[in-house]
Order: structure tokens, then sequence, then C-alpha cells
């Protein structure tokens, strides 16, 4: 019994290493060792770093086709005379780089972002690439296993931002996605994945002049707001509000999206638990203007006064534009008749 | 010639008289002095029709008074600054509010200019309500109230101008149209200032306003600015720069005093009423 369990071990081991020969130049790597789940390596006393690579998730990866040494380039003997090189996977995700590896100017900027500053300086619990996608098994962000698909990026962002993420389950755009909304936005959309600065840097899509566009992205897209039923007007009436406008030519201190809906906890002005929620505002824009009362909540908030749905305010604009319209037309006549009067005149005079 | 002649008719029935009344014939001596009598009092006169004619040439009438002129003054001036000041805000999309705001003053310079230009534009209209009740104001205010001779003097200039008919309607000290400009005048900073107020002190305001005034008050405010600008520099420039009378500016404003030959031809009826008034002032 014994015997053939053992013959039966090897014909596998022997049928399973022919296999791999003769199709998979990686085979002596898998074989011989990463293949072993158990194989590790001891980084500190008593601290242990696994060194097994699954390989059917390899094959499954974007990098399929790549060989293991094409990415550990140093790896030219088996065993190793001594421990390969630490790698990135910007060593091929640049840009210019011949081997076609994709790029975004995004990866490149990672460096820059906070996370990259942070990996930088040493912070064990700063995100490197592997983080977020993983180091064998990485796949394309629209392939629905990739931990950074889109329904997949609160939790893999999650997985170190625990607070946060429970709280954006808890709002709209969390709910949405939940019930498997793809569009709602995912922290990537607003912070986005790899050139993400802290708010006060300029380049953030969340500096305060940025947020606007940062949500008109979505929110001013028909398409995606007419399938959601939401309105779109909002980020048109607030770019044409005193708030926006002051924004917008650099008075910081004037209000911009998140000032009024939170950021984290964006919730319907239905809920409420809603900043926006009519029995809240006087609170919300209390934030600025100490004095406001309940009466902030009395009349639509983001209206376009051209557009008919502004109501009382529509007619104001109309009133003026009609009024602007006929006096003007009626002075340039005048103008044109009185001047006409005088030539005729002044001919007649003449002549007399 | 003609006056040796006259000299002559009015020795004669001089004379005549004076030998009716003596009753008897004037001797040579006697005839002289009437004739000396009479040539001095011609000569007088004609130099008073003479000294009379030059001053008429180029006589001026006082219009508006300094205060009245400096009044327009300060006004065009903030006027002006509410403008270069307005205007940005209100397109702000445009090429050149984004350049003004990115490279000659920030927005809240800007603010600070628009709040010293309503500044001004409330300080003139207190004087002015000020001066309304002064006996000039209170004249002026009488004069420039609507009437329906305003209306009629309306239709009788378009006549005019389409030369319906050849006669100029005669107009007072104000025409329909400074009237009309002068109500404009009124009732936009009316509401300029109210809604003006309102925005400037909003952290007040809210306490008091729902939402909604305030969408309603920055509309009218910037519906009314447009309006005003669009009126001045059609009806207003029009009238006080490129009317050929008197392109290319008329300083009555800024001097107060018009000429004789446009008082008559523009305020005939007050040039009238002031003759009369003079006329009687002469006689007491
Ligand atoms: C697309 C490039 C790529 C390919 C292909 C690849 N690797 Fe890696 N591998 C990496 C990167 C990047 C790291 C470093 C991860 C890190 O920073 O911890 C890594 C790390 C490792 C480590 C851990 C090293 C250590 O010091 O922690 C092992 C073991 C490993 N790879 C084995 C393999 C084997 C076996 C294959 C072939 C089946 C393979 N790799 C193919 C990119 C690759
Ligand atoms: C040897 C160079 C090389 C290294 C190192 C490398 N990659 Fe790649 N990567 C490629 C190439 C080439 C492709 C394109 C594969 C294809 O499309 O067949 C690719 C594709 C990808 C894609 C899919 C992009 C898409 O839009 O489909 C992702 C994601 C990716 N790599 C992430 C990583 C990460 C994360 C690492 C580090 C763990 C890494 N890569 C390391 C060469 C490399
Ligand atoms: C904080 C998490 C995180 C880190 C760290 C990170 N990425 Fe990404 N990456 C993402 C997310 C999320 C997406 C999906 C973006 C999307 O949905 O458009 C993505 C997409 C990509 C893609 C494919 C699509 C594209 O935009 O080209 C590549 C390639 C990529 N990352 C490479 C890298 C490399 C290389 C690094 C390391 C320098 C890195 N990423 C670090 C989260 C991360
Ligand atoms: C591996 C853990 C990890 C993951 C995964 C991760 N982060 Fe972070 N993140 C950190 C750490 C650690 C910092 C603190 C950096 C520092 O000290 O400046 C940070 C900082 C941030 C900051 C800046 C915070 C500040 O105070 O300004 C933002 C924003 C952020 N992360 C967003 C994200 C998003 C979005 C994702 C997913 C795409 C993500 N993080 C994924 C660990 C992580
Ligand atoms: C709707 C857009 C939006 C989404 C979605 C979003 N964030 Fe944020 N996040 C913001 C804004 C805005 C800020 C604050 C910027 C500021 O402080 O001015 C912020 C701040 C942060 C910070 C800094 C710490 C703090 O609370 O100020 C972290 C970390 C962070 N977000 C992580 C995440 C993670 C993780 C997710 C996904 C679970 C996520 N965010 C989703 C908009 C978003
Ligand atoms: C990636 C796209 C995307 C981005 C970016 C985004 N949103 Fe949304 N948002 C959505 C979608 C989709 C919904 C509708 C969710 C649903 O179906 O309930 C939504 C819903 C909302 C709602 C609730 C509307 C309602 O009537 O229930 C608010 C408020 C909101 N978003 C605010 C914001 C703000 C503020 C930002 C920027 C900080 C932002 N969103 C960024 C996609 C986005
Ligand atoms: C983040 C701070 C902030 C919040 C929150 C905020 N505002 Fe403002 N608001 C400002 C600033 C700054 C100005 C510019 C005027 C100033 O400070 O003098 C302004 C101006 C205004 C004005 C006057 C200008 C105009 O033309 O509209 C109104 C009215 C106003 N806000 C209403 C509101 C209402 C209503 C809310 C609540 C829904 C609100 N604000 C919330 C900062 C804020
Ligand atoms: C000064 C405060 C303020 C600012 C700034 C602001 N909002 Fe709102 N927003 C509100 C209020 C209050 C409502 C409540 C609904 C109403 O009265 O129209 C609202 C409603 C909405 C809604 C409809 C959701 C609902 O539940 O009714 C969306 C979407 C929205 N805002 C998006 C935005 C976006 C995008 C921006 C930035 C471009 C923005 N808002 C800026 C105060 C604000």
């Amino acid at each position: 019994m014994r015997k053939i369990i053992a013959l039966w071990v090897a014909s596998v081991v022997l049928l399973s290493w022919l296999g791999y020969g003769q199709r998979d130049p990686n085979a002596r790597c898998l074989l011989e060792c990463h293949a072993n789940p158990n194989l590790k390596r001891e980084v500190a006393p008593g601290q242990f770093k696994s060194l097994y690579v699954d390989y059917d998730q390899f094959k499954a990866s974007v990098h399929k086709d790549k060989l293991c040494i094409e990415c550990h380039t140093d790896v030219t003997v088996i065993p190793h005379q001594r421990r390969p090189d630490q790698i990135h996977c910007l060593q091929c995700h640049y840009r210019g780089n011949v081997v076609g590896a994709p790029v975004s100017e995004r990866p490149e900027r990672y460096k820059e972002s906070v996370h990259g500053k942070a990996v930088e300086r040493g912070d064990p619990n700063a995100p490197d690439c592997k983080h977020c996608h993983t180091v064998h098994a990485v796949r394309a962000h629209t392939d629905p296993r990739s931990p950074v698909y889109r329904a997949n990026i609160p939790k893999t962002c999650g997985s170190c931002h625990i607070e946060i993420y429970t709280e954006y389950l808890e709002s709209v755009h969390g709910q949405a996605l939940q019930k498997g909304v793809l569009e709602a936005a995912v922290c990537s959309d607003c912070h986005q994945e790899h050139d993400l600065f802290p708010p006060d840097d300029p380049r953030s899509s969340l500096h305060p002049q940025s947020v606007a566009n940062t949500c008109a992205r979505c929110h001013a897209d028909v398409k995606i707001m007419e399938r959601r039923g939401v309105p779109i007007k909002q980020v048109e009436a607030f770019k044409k509000s005193f708030h926006g406008i002051a924004i917008e030519f650099g008075v910081l201190k004037s209000a911009n999206c998140i000032s009024c809906h939170e950021y984290h906890k964006i919730l319907s002005s239905r809920d409420p638990r809603s900043p926006i929620h009519p029995l809240n505002l006087a609170q919300t824009c209390g934030q600025c203007h100490p004095n406001a009362s309940s009466n902030v909540a009395r009349g639509r908030f983001h209206i376009i006064p051209s557009d008919p749905d502004a109501g009382i305010v529509f007619w104001v604009y109309e009133f003026y534009r009609w009024l602007i319209i006929v006096m003007t037309s009626f002075f340039i006549l005048y103008i044109a008749l009185d001047l006409y009067g005088r030539w005729r005149h002044a001919g007649r005079s003449s002549h007399g | 010639m003609a006056e040796s002649v006259n000299e002559e008719r009015l020795t004669q029935e001089l004379r005549h008289e004076l030998e009716q009344e003596l009753d008897r014939p004037l001797d040579e001596a006697e005839l002289q002095r009437v004739r000396e009598l009479v040539r001095a009092q011609l000569r007088k006169e004609l130099a008073a029709k003479r000294r009379r004619e030059a001053a008429t040439e180029e006589e001026y009438f006082v219009r508006f008074s300094r205060n009245f002129c400096l009044q327009h003054l300060v006004l065009a001036i903030s006027v002006i600054l509410l403008a270069i000041t307005g205007l940005p805000i209100k397109f702000h999309d445009s090429a050149w509010a984004e350049f003004l705001f990115r490279h000659i003053w920030s927005l809240e310079t800007n603010r600070l200019l628009h709040r010293v230009g309503a500044s001004l534009l409330m300080l003139v209209a207190v004087w002015h309500i000020g001066w309304l009740m002064t006996r000039e104001g209170r004249r002026d205010i009488r004069e420039l109230l609507p009437r329906v001779k305003d209306f009629w003097d309306f239709v009788a200039h378009v006549k005019f101008m389409l030369g319906i008919s050849a006669e100029r309607p005669k107009f007072g000290r104000y025409s329909y149209s400074e009237k009309f400009e002068y109500w404009a005048l009124v009732w936009g900073t009316a509401v300029m200032v109210l809604t003006g107020l309102m925005l400037w002190f909003h952290g007040i305001a809210l306490a008091y306003f729902p939402k909604y005034i305030f969408d309603i008050a920055l509309q009218a405010h910037s519906g009314e600015a447009l309006l005003a600008i669009l009126a001045l520099i059609t009806w207003h420039m029009y009238h006080a720069h490129f009317n050929p009378d008197v392109f290319p500016i008329n300083m009555t404003i800024f001097t107060g005093k018009i000429s004789k030959k446009r008082m008559i031809e523009e305020h005939p009826l007050e040039y009238e009423q002031i003759m009369r008034e003079r006329a009687e002032a002469e006689q007491q």
C-alpha cells in the first residue's frame, strides 16, 4: 500500500515536472521551491515571510505570459547564490518602456502621492503597488476578481482606512455601490488611485478649487444621472452661485460641494441625518454664516435662474431679460430716429 | 445816414412840441440846444444797445448749481466704479473677467472696490435727498414731476423727427427724456441699494430672509445693473456726448453753464420764463 502511494506521488511529481518542463520555462522555480505553500524566509528572528507563489493565480493574471526571470532579472541560477534583489512594478510601468507595460501618467505619479511619500519614508502601513494590486495575481481593473475592480476598491482601501470605509458604506454612494450601481463614486473617483494628494495640495483632485470638477465628472454627466434619477444641474448652478465664483477666483474660505454635503457620508436631502436635510441646513450654513436660521431651508438650493424650475427667481430673471431687450431696443431706435430727424432738418435748411 | 435823419426828425418833433407849449417860435440858440440834447441822448442809447448786443452773443445761463454738479460728478464716479467691478462678477465665465481676476486684481479687491462704489452711491443718494429739501431742490423736484404734457411732448417730438410735423415741441426746464432718465435713476438706485445691502450684509440678512429672497435679490441686482449700464451707454451717452448738438462733450453738467443758443433751442419755455422774470425784476 505504501509503495503504491509512494509510486503515485512520485509519478505525479514526475508528470507534473515533465508537464511544466515541456510547456513552462517557469517550472524550475516552482517545482523546486515556490510552489510550496510552506516556503518561507526568516526576515527577523521569529518572523517569517512567505515565498510561496500561487501559480494558478499567476497564470490567470495580466502577467501570465511573463517569465519569473523577466521580472526577477537578477535570478540566473537556481538555487540562488544570494538573495534576489527587491524589485518594483515601476521598473516596467514607466513611460517610454519598450516592453509596452501599460502606463497612464498615474502610476508614475504614485511616487509623489501621499502613499508613495509614506512608503519612501518607510511607513510600514503605507500601500505600495502590491497592497492594492497584489504581486503575482495582478488583474486588470476591469476584471471583477481584481481588488481594484470598481466594486472592490472601497474594500481594498478600507483594509487600511477602516473607519472611513464604514462611514462610506452608509453614504448614498456606498449604498448604491452595494446595490450594484457601478457608476456610484468609489474612493478612487474622488481621490484618484495613484496621484493621490492631500487636499491642500493644488494638484489634488480634492483641492477646494477642484472638488466641483471632481463631482462634476458624474454629477454633470446626463447619462449617468438620468439613469439614477438624480438631477444634474447642481454643478452648473454651483458654479454660477457666488460661492462657486468665489472659489474659482481663489477665495478658498467660500463653500464648495463638500462644505455642505460632507464627503464620505454624503446623503440625500431626504435623509434626516444629512447635513442638507432642511432641519440641519441652518447648522450647515452656520459653519460660515453664524446668523443663519431655519430660513435658509426655504427655497430650493441649487437653482439656475434661466431654468423654469427656479420658480419665482426664473420670473424675475425673465422680467429683467425682457425689460433689457425692450428698453435697449427702444433707446437705439430713438437715437436712430433722432439722428434721422436732424439729418432731414439739416438737409432742408441748407436747401432753403 | 439813418441816424442823422432820425436826429433831424426827433429835433423837429421836439421843436414843434416846445413851440406849441411856449406859443412862440424857438430862436436859433434854443434850437441849437434842443439839437444837442437829442444828439447826446441818441448816442447814449446807441452805446447801450451795442453793449446789450455784445452781451447776448456770449450770454450763458446758469443751469445747475455747484452743488448739483458735484452730486453728478460723485454719482458718475461711483457708477463707473460699480460697473467696472460688477460686470466681471456677472460675466465671470468670460475671458476678460478671468483676465481681470487673475492678473489685475483679486476677487477680494474687486469686492472691496465694489463696496466703495456702493458707499459713494448711497452717499450721493442721501446727499441728493437732503438737497431736495433746499429751496433750489424743492423747485427742481417740482420741475421734474412727470406731467401729461411730457407724453404729448414725446409724441410731438417723434412726429417732428419723422418729419410729420415741422415744429419742435417746446420743453421746459426738464424735457421728457431728462425726466425719464431722472426717475429711471431714482428707481434703479433704490433697487440696487436695497438688493445690494442685502447681499453685502448677507451674514445678518440670512437670519431674517428665506433663501429664495436672496436669489431674487441677486437676479434683480444683476438685471437692473445691466439695464442701467446699457441705458447709460446708449441713451445717456448719446444725449451727453454723441448728440451732434453737443459733440464731443456736453460740459453743462460739469460747469453748470448753458449757452443761450442751446437754452433757446432745448429749453425754450424755461428761457421764456427766465426772460419774463428778469423783465419783472427790472421793472421794479
Ligand atoms: C510581473 C512581474 C513579476 C513576475 C512575472 C514574477 N514576479 Fe515575483 N515578484 C515581483 C515583485 C514586484 C515582487 C516584489 C514584491 C515586494 O515588494 O514584496 C516579487 C516578489 C517575489 C517573491 C518574494 C521575494 C521577497 O524577497 O519577498 C518571490 C518568491 C517571487 N516573487 C517569486 C516569483 C516566481 C516564482 C515567479 C514565476 C512564477 C515570479 N515571482 C514572477 C514581480 C514578479
Ligand atoms: C517585466 C515588466 C513588468 C513588471 C515588473 C510589471 N508589469 Fe504589469 N504589465 C507588464 C506588461 C507587459 C503588461 C501588459 C500585459 C498584457 O496586456 O498582456 C502589464 C499589465 C499590467 C496590468 C494590466 C493593465 C491593463 O490595463 O490591462 C496591471 C494592472 C499591471 N501590469 C500591474 C502591475 C503591478 C502591480 C506590478 C508590480 C507587482 C507590475 N505590473 C509589474 C509588464 C510588467
Ligand atoms: C492605493 C491603491 C493603489 C496603489 C498603491 C497602486 N494602485 Fe494601481 N490602481 C489602483 C486602482 C484602484 C486602479 C483602478 C483604476 C480604475 O478603476 O480606473 C489601478 C489601476 C492601475 C493600472 C491599470 C489601469 C491604468 O490606469 O493604467 C495600472 C497599470 C496600475 N494601477 C499600476 C500601478 C503601479 C505600477 C503601482 C505602483 C507604483 C500602483 N498601480 C499602485 C490602486 C492602486
Ligand atoms: C496598506 C494600507 C493602505 C491602503 C490599502 C490604502 N491606504 Fe491610504 N493611507 C495609508 C497610510 C498609512 C496613510 C498615511 C500616509 C501619511 O502618513 O502621510 C494613508 C493616507 C491616505 C490619505 C491621506 C490622508 C490625509 O491625512 O491627508 C488618503 C486620502 C488615502 N490614504 C486614501 C486612500 C485610498 C483612496 C485608498 C484606496 C485607493 C487607500 N488610501 C488605500 C494606508 C493605506
Ligand atoms: C465623494 C467623494 C469621496 C469618496 C467616494 C471618498 N472620499 Fe475620502 N475624502 C473625500 C474628501 C472630499 C476628503 C476631505 C478633503 C478635505 O479634507 O478637504 C476625503 C478625505 C479622506 C481621507 C483623509 C482623512 C479625513 O477624513 O479627512 C482619507 C484617508 C480618505 N478620504 C479615504 C477614503 C477612502 C478609503 C474612501 C473609500 C472607502 C474614500 N475616502 C471615499 C472625498 C471622498
Ligand atoms: C463616480 C461618479 C460620482 C462621483 C465622482 C460623485 N458622485 Fe454623487 N452620485 C453618483 C451616483 C451614481 C449617485 C446616485 C446614487 C443612487 O443611485 O442612489 C450619486 C448620488 C449623490 C447624491 C444624492 C442624490 C440624491 O438625490 O439622492 C449626492 C448629494 C451626491 N451624489 C453628491 C456628490 C458630491 C458632493 C460629490 C463630489 C464630492 C459626488 N457626489 C461625486 C455618482 C458620483
Ligand atoms: C464653507 C463656508 C460656507 C458655507 C458652508 C456656506 N457659505 Fe455662504 N458664503 C461663504 C463665503 C466665504 C461667502 C462670501 C461672502 C463673504 O464672506 O463676505 C458666502 C456668501 C454667501 C451669500 C451671499 C452672496 C451671494 O451672492 O449669494 C449667501 C446668500 C450665502 N453665502 C448663503 C449660504 C447658504 C444659504 C448656505 C448654506 C446652505 C451657505 N451660504 C453655506 C461661505 C460659506
Ligand atoms: C452652500 C451649500 C452647498 C454647496 C456648496 C453645494 N450644495 Fe448641493 N445641495 C445643497 C442643499 C441645501 C441641497 C438640498 C436640495 C435643494 O434644496 O436643492 C443640495 C442638493 C444637492 C443634490 C441633490 C441631492 C438631494 O438629495 O436633493 C446634489 C446631487 C448636489 N446638491 C450636488 C452638489 C454638488 C456636485 C456640489 C458642488 C459642485 C454641491 N452640491 C454644492 C447645498 C449645497
